[in-house]
């Protein structure tokens, strides 16, 4: 069931289709990212002017000067976004709002790790790629659901078995009740 | 079929040589309204056959009292354009499918970006008409003949001022697509209205330049190309003999064997049949080139000279 991937669970090309393009805006998470200069050269390619925002610790800042970018540009500039899945979601929701369409952003997901929703006390946190884990602030079990908010950049988190919520105590009563049943 | 209006003509104005415009009034009770975009197709009683165009509607949207409608005179005309110059007076009363819109302005566009070529112009009277009621961005770059196809251009200058671009091909000033389009502001959607080539021009020029599709809009014109007799076979057996100067979709509709159509040009998708054998010469703009193999637009598409087309109908 969590397996099979929901409509809502992004999909990251492993390869960036060639776009055309007249303009291309390179937002990155880190100016440190070693994809930084990677994907500025290759972007740079066929002669297209390639600006770089960075984030520079504060995405404040950088949602405002996303902004200042985008309403100077013209129709034909197209959008890389290259950082973890929740910034990649959070620049995606802004340039969304300074009127990009979907076709004209690019999403380049740089770490593994993945946020997190707990849906019982509304805790956003980074987790690593497993199916269950303990919520950082309310210590339920959750089961990690394919269902992505765009909206959050997170992954819903619901609680695994009411019957245990913060999971089997210890290994040992698991399989005594696996052996009774 | 949604039931058809029974329209009047209430006036007719010879623009140029080759535009005649059209004014309709309901023989009774009130239009439906519409939206800018939208078009009519327009039933010709008395050609013995049947013969039906589409047309966009340019009068204001707001205005209920009567549809507009601009014709322009085909030299390749199946006898549609010629019966709107030659036969239709005041006073006569056509049939009219209700109002149907493929071509609407984008709602949430910042910029409406306007390119029209000729005859072209018509949808984008009724668009400027909307526009200016909500306040809407826009320009309009108009490439036409002068004396022959500047259809409204006084009215479009008086209406529009600096946001009119205008381009008299018989004075050689050309529309520089490139130009125009590589300095649109971010939420611009361009819409264009006129000959296939100028269609295609701009939605490769905007292609290149990086435009997504979704910003794209395009109209061609609704009328269909004469062509070679051929026949086609229904799924009963019976066969029909579609003569050069009809669309295989007034064959079947003659032939009482109706197909629902919405644009009769080529781009709604509304007529799409399945056909199991024959050559196809695909006119459409709307089938997918593996969708071509067992489906055609018969609203425009047709068999190759002589040969005979099996249709699933
Ligand atoms: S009627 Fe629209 S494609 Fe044929």
């Amino acid at each position: 069931m969590t397996t099979a991937a929901m409509l809502s669970t992004p999909v990251y090309r492993p390869v960036l289709p060639p776009l055309p393009a007249q303009h291309r805006l390179l937002v990155v998470q880190h100016l440190a990212l070693p994809e930084t200069a990677y994907w500025q050269q290759q972007l740079g390619e066929e002669g297209v002017p390639v600006s770089l925002i960075s984030l520079n610790a504060d995405m404040e800042q950088l949602c405002g000067s996303l902004q200042q970018h985008l309403s100077q540009a013209r129709v034909g500039t197209r959008l890389y976004i290259c950082g973890d899945e929740s910034f990649l979601w959070k620049v995606h929701q802004q340039a969304r709002q300074c009127g990009l369409l979907n076709g004209e952003i690019e999403l380049i997901r740089t770490a593994d790790s993945r946020e997190l929703y707990c849906v019982h006390c509304s805790t956003l946190q980074t987790i690593e790629p497993a199916p269950l884990v303990h919520c950082r602030q309310c210590g339920l079990q959750l089961m990690v659901r394919e269902h992505f908010s765009q909206r959050l950049g997170a992954y819903m988190g619901v609680c695994n078995d009411p019957f245990a919520p913060y999971g089997p105590t210890t290994t040992a009563s698991a399989s005594l009740e696996e052996q009774a049943s | 079929m949604s039931e058809l209006l029974d329209v009047r003509v209430a006036s007719v104005r010879q623009l140029t040589p080759l535009v005649r415009e059209f004014t309709f009034e309901a023989v009774s009770g009130d239009l439906p309204g519409f939206s800018a975009g939208s078009h009519v197709q327009v039933h010709m009683p008395g050609t013995g056959r049947p013969l039906c165009n589409a047309y966009s509607l340019l009068s204001d949207p707001q205005q209920r009292q009567h549809y507009r409608i601009a014709v322009r005179l085909q030299e390749q005309s199946r006898g549609g354009s010629r019966f709107m110059h030659e036969q239709v007076k005041e006073g006569d009363v056509l049939r009219l499918s209700p109002p149907a819109n493929l071509f609407a302005p984008h709602s949430r566009a910042g910029h409406h970006l306007m390119i029209a070529g000729g005859i072209g112009i018509t949808p984008f009277m009724a668009y400027i008409a909307a526009l200016e009621q909500r306040g809407g961005s826009m320009e309009l770059h108009y490439a036409y003949r002068s004396g022959l196809t500047d259809t409204y251009l006084e009215e479009l200058a008086a209406r529009l001022g600096a946001a009119l671009h205008p381009y008299d091909g018989r004075a050689g000033q050309r529309l520089d697509i490139h130009q125009v389009l590589s300095d649109q502001p971010l939420g611009t959607h361009v819409y264009i209205c006129g000959p296939d080539s100028l269609i295609s021009d701009v939605c490769q020029t905007a292609d290149a330049l990086g435009w997504p599709a979704e910003r794209i809009h395009w109209e061609a014109f609704a009328a269909p190309e004469p062509g070679e007799p051929f026949v086609a076979e229904l799924a009963d057996g019976r066969t029909l003999a579609v003569p050069g100067d009809y669309s295989l979709l007034e064959a079947l509709e003659q032939a009482g064997v109706p197909v629902p159509n919405l644009c009769r040009g080529g781009v709604c998708g509304q007529c799409m049949t399945p056909y199991s054998a024959g050559e196809v010469d695909h006119r459409d703009l709307y089938l997918s080139d593996s969708e071509r193999a067992d489906h055609l637009m018969p609203c425009v598409s047709r068999g190759k000279g002589g040969c005979t087309v099996k249709l699933a109908l």
